[in-house]
């Protein structure tokens, strides 16, 4: 196979303030627009199917109505009229329906001991009557408040199963999905995402509780109507048409040197196997108000859930997704690539769920969105730098194997789409921002 | 022996009362001027409006709020949050402020602080601390409500602030506060000891023995409380009456 080569410069003079030819990247919308309710724009893609994402991949992107309003902020407003009692009484019926009494769990929850797991994990548990297992795949690098955090959910009563995957495998993995996608955090969502309904199969305990469904967050309206989750994201018949680090899994065996069990975490679950156990994918969210921040409050109070002692870079926030130092890596190649960091997620949840006002976004925004991510990069530098010792048969496969800052900033600016970034005088800005027609 | 004071803290997003946990997750309350007069009409000793945002949001919104409450508030009110200059301050005090509480701007420029204290009168420059707990001992003073390390020593500061003329001080606990679990008992004593400025106490407070606490372990010569009377989980004259049963002396209403 041809070399992984390093990332040089792109050709500045496509992204000159004046150009009227844009390229468009990913299969972005070309004409950039901002919801009027919330701050995200057009641009966000909607979740992928991970182990098929393959480089430059044409992204579907949230829907903006006819009013300029996302679908996100439109699923909002649905919550709003939705009969919440009688949804809980599903709830309480599905449980009737699963709840075992002879010992056994009788479901699955994901988690890792963030505020939400944590308030799934409880309330299942304690107002619903469930005996769960959760289960946790690890994190990249802990923090030390995720791990605190983590330790903290299981003391506060359950059973977990922590999943760490080889430490060598996620490294070649996440360096690959950094170089081919700009994607960081891949290997982690692919873990996450399929962990718990192959724990389901395992276990033989069909019923599996996620959180929030992904449309809360922009994915098409229409997949709020169900509460369970479609098993395309977590069920592939043949492995062999399966990417990872948007490299095809027989090119992982044959060259990089991984062995095939070797990938199987990485692997969703055999549609059989999911038939045979009967394994349904239920969003708690679709039975339960789901408020982010109240969730931080039932965490603190029942578990003594800590913020992170900062705010993360690229946004205000210290109460979500914490706990994996990759984590700031990741938010900040969103921007690279969709315009798209950290506090505009934030900032637009937190419109919807009530919290802040779009004002407040917007300055939210301008303020953090992009922001470097210096804090653990030395850190994340040397987890993605491939040695000769530890790794030999991908060692040879990088024209430079090791990750450094003028490698990553020149990886991001090759995956800037010249449609969303302007370069003038040395610097980058965006073409387009939220605050722009403030 | 001087009374102790009693000061309901409302920290403001305008137009909203707000309250979060570790000054993170903030959650709109309802109008301030509400809040602040039923605390007046309760006999509580003075007010604080922080703007927990202006800093965060780098705009001021406090000054309007401030005017309103003035009109019929007429205990002394400290008013902070996104306080830059001189004449933001003078601005404050014109509208009915009686003390300005400055955190952010000080840690950034503190010559502020001596600026305030010779134009304005020591009497009126309130140092706002947001402190943390080190893992390797001590407090590191934050700033941007929380969210930003300064790299500053809290006791360094504190001691810097008091020379510079800052009259008095507002201790805030981030590991403490919107936990109800009592004050950060070793950061009171540490600061209190260094300085000889009053200092009040603040965040954590979740019941009558925590503010005794505060005063007599602690050295602070007043108590902010917060989320403790906004959720209605005590009232004024609750905490004031308790503090008298633990012997402390307090104003009567």
């Amino acid at each position: 196979m041809t070399k992984i080569s390093t990332p040089t410069r792109p050709d500045y003079s496509a992204f000159a303030p004046d150009t009227k030819l844009r390229e468009v990247k990913y299969g972005l919308p070309a004409e950039i627009r901002f919801c009027k309710r919330c701050v995200i724009s057009n641009q966000r893609p909607n979740s992928s199917i991970e182990f098929k994402n393959a480089p430059n991949e044409h992204k579907k992107t949230i829907n903006l109505d006819d009013d300029g309003i996302c679908d996100a902020c439109r699923v909002a407003d649905q919550k709003a009229d939705v009969d919440w009692a009688a949804r809980e009484e599903e709830l309480v019926e599905l449980c009737a329906r699963h709840r075992r009494t002879d010992g056994a769990y009788d479901c699955i929850i994901p988690g890792s001991g963030g505020k939400d797991s944590f308030y799934a994990t409880h309330i299942l548990k304690y107002k619903y009557g469930m005996h769960p297992l959760t289960v946790t795949w690890a994190p990249h690098i802990y923090t030390d408040w995720g791990w605190r955090n983590f330790q903290r959910w299981i003391h506060s009563g359950f059973d977990n199963q922590l999943f760490t995957p080889n430490g060598r495998v996620h490294r070649i993995l996440t360096r690959l999905a950094m170089d081919k996608l700009l994607h960081p955090f891949q290997a982690f969502i692919l873990g996450q995402k399929n962990l718990a309904p192959k724990q389901s199969i395992l276990h033989d305990t069909p019923l599996v509780f996620f959180g929030e469904n992904e449309a809360e967050y922009g994915n098409p309206q229409s997949d709020t109507s169900s509460a369970m989750r479609s098993r395309d994201y977590f069920t592939l018949k043949n492995k062999s048409e399966a990417s990872l680090g948007g490299v095809p899994v027989e090119q992982l065996v044959q060259d990089f040197g991984i062995e095939e069990y070797e990938l199987n975490p990485y692997l969703p679950a055999n549609p059989d196997d999911v038939e045979r156990i009967g394994t349904e994918v239920h969003y708690l969210g679709y039975y339960l108000k789901w408020h982010p921040q109240s969730c931080y409050y039932y965490a603190q109070e029942h578990g003594g859930f800590e913020p992170s002692p900062e705010r993360t870079p690229g946004t205000y926030s210290k109460y979500n997704s914490i706990d994996d130092r990759i984590d700031d890596l990741h938010y900040y190649t969103t921007f690279m690539k969709f315009g798209i960091g950290r506090a505009t997620y934030d900032a637009a949840q937190e419109i919807r769920s009530g919290d802040i006002d779009r004002d407040d976004g917007i300055a939210l925004v301008r303020r953090f969105d992009g922001e470097y991510p210096e804090r653990f990069l030395d850190e994340i530098f040397e987890y993605l730098s491939i040695g000769e010792d530890e790794f030999p048969d991908a060692y040879p496969l990088f024209e430079q194997p090791q990750m450094t800052r003028e490698y990553f900033d020149a990886l991001c600016d090759q995956n800037r789409s010249p449609h969303i970034w302007n370069y003038e005088n040395g610097a980058w800005s965006l073409r387009n921002a939220v605050w722009h027609n403030d | 022996m001087t009374s102790v004071r009693i000061i309901a803290r409302l920290d403001v997003k305008a137009p909203y009362l707000i309250k979060g946990v570790h000054l993170e997750g903030l959650r709109k309350l309802g109008d301030p001027q509400t809040f602040a007069e039923k605390y007046y009409n309760d006999g509580i000793d003075e007010i604080i409006y922080i703007d927990s945002v202006a800093s965060l949001y780098e705009r001021n919104t406090i000054v309007d709020i401030v005017r309103h409450t003035a009109e019929n508030v007429f205990i002394p009110i400290t008013a902070g949050g996104g306080v830059r200059s001189v004449d933001d301050a003078r601005e404050l005090l014109r509208v009915g402020a009686d003390k300005i509480a400055i955190c952010t701007a000080a840690l950034k420029t503190p010559s502020l602080i001596s600026e305030i204290a010779s134009t304005l009168g020591s009497q009126c420059m309130v140092l706002s601390v947001q402190a943390k707990s080190r893992a390797d001992g001590g407090w590191e003073a934050y700033c941007d409500q929380g969210r930003e390390h300064t790299g500053r020593d809290v006791l360094e500061w504190v001691r810097e602030a008091e020379q510079l003329g800052a009259g008095e001080i507002l201790l805030t606990s981030i590991d403490q506060e919107g936990t109800y679990r009592g004050f950060d008992l070793d950061l009171l004593r540490a600061v209190s000891s260094r300085v000889s400025i009053p200092v009040i106490a603040s965040g954590g407070m979740g019941s009558v023995d925590h503010a005794g606490a505060a005063i007599s372990a602690g050295g602070a010569t007043a108590v902010a409380v917060a989320g403790f009377l906004h959720y209605e989980k005590s009232s004024v004259p609750e905490i004031r009456d308790g503090l008298r049963d633990l012997g402390h002396q307090v104003r009567v209403a």
